[in-house]
């Protein structure tokens, strides 16, 4: 397992990892904030 | 097969980008965050299954013990094999609770939801919350409070990622089903399905935080950190304590009752949050507060819980974990006071309370496994984290215990208003100063608990040397 690492093959897992976990999460508070606008418009 | 996913053959290369591990450890925090999210599909359960609340209740309220109980239990076996087998098992059981669940639901036997998403699901929450803790903790020495808050805000990230998530899907399977009517349920087909897309779907992403994580070589150290830094902090070891033995010490029970205090007093907002909001704005019988705009109430709390757990956490590195403690509790204390003295003068003034109160209940998740390494070292961190998270499932049937059995003396649910809520909110209070007086009498561990500083290593294989140069720093 200790292979040594490739930098352009870490950076694409890099920006694939955040991308990933990004999305859930941006979709998440999207989702909550839509539910949350309703405090101030009903 | 299992011994590819050892500590052993974990260890990251030379040049590995620590940044890796945070989307790691959220790839698990985000799906197990779902248990939070149950309370979408309740009504459609106790339709299928014609049971009653309680029934149903019981699901949640199994997977919640048995988190508490496997993460206190098997915290040991994870910091022995390492977060990427414990990371495994954990999506294997979380998984298999979704399957099993679907199985019973598909077939009617109650008992197979008890069995599946309560047991072995709770067994894979558990797990998982714990397994990559120590990890992050070690790979951010000089960050432990914003790697584990990144993590823990995952938590309640995931939540907020499955209550619309599932609504969405359970209107897909059945078109039937109006999830902006409150009285729609949907049918047994539809939560079948769910169950097995969320434990493929949940599977699958843990799977990619099993491929990611890494365990740091053990004279690995960020660029430009300096462990004397640490050192010269007063309230941070360089010493190791064990798991057995801190729960030896006082201070491990003195954080014990600050983390119970601030969940106690944390949950007995969020358990009753849609019908306070109500309540704290009724005259003459009517609230001017909208079942729609509760929701949304809840919603921004579930924002703020999961924000402050990043931001208040990352704050803890900067200025120390006790202090921040000191503030979740005593600066909780005024905000209840204010809450129960003048939440119902104006909705903005009770909404920014309430917000600020569950960003130190987040945060208060969040910092915890940084205090814990603070006063007994990074060897069994994330064991030591698993057998304080009791405070989290004694905390979780104490403060809905104490909110309920006050709001049911003053009155009937619906004719509720703020001044019901004064004793229960004026109790949380007083929890607030026990955990306060806790947090000012935690101290040091003492020398006789820490591990002897040479011949054994943090990681079971060679880490421990780090403890050992540490402990000669001190």
């Amino acid at each position: 397992m200790r292979d040594d690492v490739s930098r352009g093959g870490q950076t694409a897992r890099l920006w694939i990892s955040w991308l990933i976990v990004s999305a859930l999460l941006g979709y998440g508070v999207v989702q909550t904030l839509i539910t949350a606008a309703k405090l101030f418009t009903s | 097969m299992l011994s590819a996913l050892d500590r052993r053959h974990t260890v990251a290369p030379p040049g590995y980008s620590r940044w890796l591990i945070p989307p790691a450890a959220l790839a698990i925090h985000l799906c197990i965050g779902q248990v939070y999210a149950t309370s979408v599909y309740k009504n459609s359960l106790i339709a299928h299954f014609d049971a009653s609340q309680t029934a149903i209740g019981v699901i949640f309220s199994i997977a919640i013990v048995m988190l508490g109980l496997s993460a206190a239990v098997a915290g040991t076996w994870v910091e022995a094999n390492g977060p990427r087998k414990a990371m495994f098992v954990s999506a294997c059981f979380w998984a298999a609770g979704f399957l099993v669940g679907a199985a019973g639901i598909a077939t009617k036997q109650l008992w197979l939801l008890y069995l599946g998403y309560g047991l072995l699901g709770g067994i894979g929450l558990g797990i998982g919350y714990i397994s990559p803790v120590s990890t992050l903790i070690k790979w951010f020495p000089d960050r432990p409070g914003l790697a584990t808050g990144l993590a823990i805000m995952g938590f309640g990230g995931g939540a907020m990622v499955a209550s619309p998530l599932s609504r969405q899907l359970l209107s897909f399977y059945d078109p039937g089903y109006d999830p902006a009517n409150a009285g729609s349920t949907a049918s047994g087909s539809a939560l079948v399905w769910l169950f097995l897309t969320l434990g493929v779907g949940y599977f699958l992403i843990m799977m990619f935080g099993v491929f990611n994580v890494r365990v740091p070589a053990p004279d690995w150290r960020p660029a430009g950190f300096d462990p004397a830094r640490v050192a010269a902090k007063p309230m941070v070891t360089t010493a190791n304590v064990s798991a057995a033995n801190a729960v030896k010490t006082r201070s491990f029970w003195l954080l014990w009752v600050v983390l119970f205090c601030n969940v106690t007093a944390g949950i007995g907002i969020l358990e009753q949050a849609s019908p306070m909001i109500q309540d704290f704005f009724r005259s003459g019988g009517t609230s001017a507060v909208t079942v729609a705009a509760a929701g949304g109430f809840v919603g921004l709390l579930s924002l703020f819980n999961m924000a402050g757990r990043f931001v208040w956490s990352s704050t803890s590195d900067l200025i120390g974990r006790k202090p921040i403690y000191l503030m979740y509790l005593g600066v909780g204390m005024v905000l209840y006071a204010l809450l129960a003295l003048f939440g119902q003068t104006a909705t903005a003034l009770f909404v920014l309370l309430a917000c600020v109160i569950l960003s130190f209940y987040g945060g208060g998740f969040a910092t915890v496994p940084a205090y814990l390494r603070d006063l007994f070292g990074t060897f069994e961190v994330g064991a030591i984290h698993g057998r304080l998270l009791t405070a989290w499932s004694a905390a979780g049937v104490a403060g809905p215990l104490i909110v309920n059995a006050f709001l049911d003396a003053q009155g009937k649910p619906g004719t509720l208003t703020a001044a019901a809520y004064r004793p229960a909110l004026f109790t949380m209070v007083g929890v607030l100063a026990v955990g306060f007086i806790a947090n000012l009498l935690i101290r040091p561990v003492p020398e006789r608990f820490h591990e002897p500083a040479d011949g054994r290593d943090d990681e079971g294989t060679g880490a421990r040397k780090v403890g050992a140069e540490r402990s000669g720093s001190r």
